[in-house]
């Protein structure tokens, strides 16, 4: 078993970070993950897979991770608090570790009223904080929620989210504060529309010196079409889209609105790049992973660091 | 106070259609004052219940009566002789009453004619909402006399989920986030250093304790 | 459209709405028009209109003033909202809705209360006779 996670090391080391995400399928079939996969190798240095995001059932996050691992990408394991008490929480934890999983971020979930299960029990019996906090507990004291021992500590580099969209401002920078004192190692942040409104963000974390305690990759979405840009802005719980992104998208013909969508991404990353305190980058291509190595090759972020220490990177 | 609300006509003459003659018992604390289970509503769901069997062509006697509690055993007294008068009961208390009534009369169908909803308040007339969960172990303390438990949709303990926006919750943008509350009200009072701290899980166990909780107070007892 | 006879209808209004007294009110609207003058219109209770029809009325009505004319203020306002939540309620029993409903009076109401309460006695006879006064019983087993 593999002991340091790939992305730590490349964070580590300096590198400006990319991950992107990876939907698993409303199915069994393995191989919509190793399409995925093949689609995503070498452009990223590990890839997030989502936990029955927006609250409709798919194929579990760990076993898409355990599909990413056996073709050899470095996954990072989102679980959400929304499905599971501290008992499934913990015990998924250990057989993720078990299985090579060495990346997790630690999410509330999107509300469940949302998804298609509506009538489902919503547990939250943790918060993202509180998990956050147990998953550091049980790799660096090796005990688990109420300290009971382990006979092995899972070797987890723990993430977590940061929303500098939500309201209210300030709070947000306490609520990052927060995942940092409770054990977070990196924060991947919501999609990045409103830069603005995202520097401010990061000054403010710079003013409490948070940046120097964990490392904010920056959320990057490709927007498809003017519909899409709309239905984020109106729709998407948590989404900042300024009416400048929707204009900017609108004033181009539709069949280049993609092209569009994907130069606003281009120069966003560049200004992610600029700003202090920005480890990385993180690519939410939602059902549109081809676009991740066109956006990734552009950004001149090729090729994806070699790092020492963990027998060649996975995805590299 | 407990709150409930009326379950549908249909479901109520579903319960009681085998009988020909049913109590119907209102409770005069909780779900009268959220003008559910009251004198008023027990007159309103009897003239209900007898024109809707009466359109069917069914004969069937209603009963009327409401008690101050349909909880406490004093109150319960009341209930008795009209009880076993009949042939079944339809309740408009809350679970809490339904089962206190049942419990005493082994003999006789009880049915609830409510939905119980949640412990709330009566925020203008017409209105209530739900603001405590029964956790057993109050931190209203902490969070400015505001509840994230019973407020905030995903019972978050430790600030605002990405979803808060302009104040408003995600899951239902009619209503307040209640870390916005939270947090406007610790500001004003200046104590919003008491959001720094990380707070630990909730117990559920002084919630859900080892089953059905009881509290036992024998300096309350005969 | 034949003309039922036999219809009758219960009339809530509010006492300050007109000078004449009920027995007035009566003598003018005849027998099959029964009037229930109430302190204010914002005072109707569902109940009052579900008793009506259950006591034999194929409809009910209620007199409300206009808009601001209230003498406390809101009584016309909550009472349109007690009459929609009566008619949800008549929906569930299995009435038509309409069988309970709200007569306006302008602010410079024009008819007399006669001419009022034998318009909402037309209204009502287009109805026909209530279901409830047409349904036999049968005893249970």
């Amino acid at each position: 078993m593999k002991t340091t996670s790939h992305l730590k090391q490349v964070l580590a080391q300096g590198h400006f970070a990319v991950t992107a995400e990876a939907g698993p399928p409303k199915g069994c079939d393995p191989e919509v993950i190793n399409k995925k996969a093949e689609i995503l190798r070498g452009s990223v240095d590990a890839v997030n897979v989502t936990d029955n995001q927006t609250g409709i059932v798919r194929m579990s996050s760990m076993a898409a991770c355990a599909l990413l691992l056996r073709a050899g990408i470095e996954p990072v394991l989102q679980m959400v608090v929304r499905d599971r008490n501290r008992i499934a929480l913990q015990s998924d934890i250990l057989g993720a570790a078990a299985l090579g999983i060495q990346n997790v971020m630690c999410l509330t979930g999107d509300h469940q009223t949302f998804g298609n299960q509506p009538g489902a029990m919503g547990v939250f019996d943790l918060d993202s904080i509180q998990f956050v906090a147990t998953v550091k507990k049980m790799r660096d004291e090796s005990v688990i929620l109420g300290g009971d021992p382990l006979t092995s500590a899972p070797p987890m580099f723990i993430g977590a989210a940061a929303n500098p969209f939500a309201d209210p401002l300030p709070f947000r920078v306490t609520r990052l504060a927060k995942k940092i004192k409770a054990g977070a190692d990196f924060i991947q942040t919501q999609c990045i529309f409103n830069l603005p409104r995202f520097k401010e963000f990061m000054t403010m974390v710079r003013d409490r010196g948070l940046d120097r305690q964990v490392a904010v990759l920056g959320g990057i979405t490709p927007i498809k079409s003017v519909g899409m840009a709309k239905y984020m802005a109106e729709k998407v719980a948590g989404m900042d889209v300024p009416p400048e992104i929707i204009a900017r998208i609108n004033g181009v013909p539709k069949k280049n609105q993609r092209d569009e969508g994907l130069k606003i991404c281009q120069e966003t990353i560049q200004a992610l790049r600029e700003i202090e305190g920005v480890r990385g980058i993180h690519i939410m291509a939602i059902e549109w992973e081809e676009a991740v190595p066109q956006i990734v090759k552009e950004a001149g972020l090729l090729p994806r660091p070699a790092v020492s220490g963990d027998g060649g990177p996975h995805a590299g | 106070m407990i709150t409930a609300t009326r379950k549908p006509l249909d479901d109520i003459k579903a319960m009681i259609r085998p009988f020909k003659k049913v109590l119907i018992a209102g409770c005069g604390s909780c779900v009268a004052e959220c003008a559910a289970g009251g004198e008023k509503e027990v007159a309103q769901l009897a003239s209900s219940l007898r024109m809707a069997f009466k359109l069917e062509g069914q004969a069937i006697e209603l009963n009327e009566i409401t008690v101050d509690r349909q909880c406490v055993n004093i109150f319960l007294d009341q209930l008795e002789q009209p009880t076993q008068a009949n042939e079944a009961v339809l309740s408009l208390a809350c679970g809490a009453g339904v089962q206190a009534l049942a419990e005493r009369h082994p003999d006789r169908h009880v049915f609830p004619a409510l939905d119980t909803q949640f412990l709330g308040q009566t925020k203008q007339p017409g209105l209530w909402l739900e603001n405590c969960l029964g956790c057993g172990q109050c931190k209203l303390y902490y969070f400015g006399a505001v509840c994230p438990l019973a407020r905030c949709a995903k019972q978050l303990f430790n600030g605002p989920c990405g979803g808060s926006q302009k104040g408003k919750c995600e899951v239902d943008p009619d209503k307040p986030c209640a870390w916005q509350l939270i947090i406007d009200r610790l500001g004003a009072l200046n104590a919003l250093d008491r959001l720094d701290e990380v707070y630990e899980p909730v117990d559920w166990s002084c919630k859900q304790g080892r089953g059905p909780r009881k509290i036992v107070r024998e300096d309350q007892q005969s | 459209m034949k003309k039922n006879v036999e219809t009758t209808l219960t009339v809530f209004y509010c006492q300050n709405s007109f000078k004449e007294n009920k027995r007035t009110l009566e003598a003018q609207a005849g027998p099959r028009v029964r009037l229930f003058p109430i302190p204010c219109s914002g005072r109707l209770e569902p109940l009052f209109l579900l008793r009506a029809l259950e006591g034999g009325a194929d409809a009910a009505c209620l007199f409300v003033c206009p808009e601001g004319a209230c003498r406390y203020f809101e009584g016309n306002r909550r009472a349109s909202k007690r009459v929609a939540y009566t008619q949800k309620m008549l929906k569930e029993i299995g009435l038509e809705e309409d069988r309970v409903f709200i007569t306006f009076m302008s602010a410079n109401e024009k008819r007399p209360p006669k001419k009022m309460i034998l318009d909402a006695l037309a209204a009502a006879e287009k109805l026909g006779p209530s279901p409830l006064n047409k349904a036999p019983l049968k005893e249970k087993k």
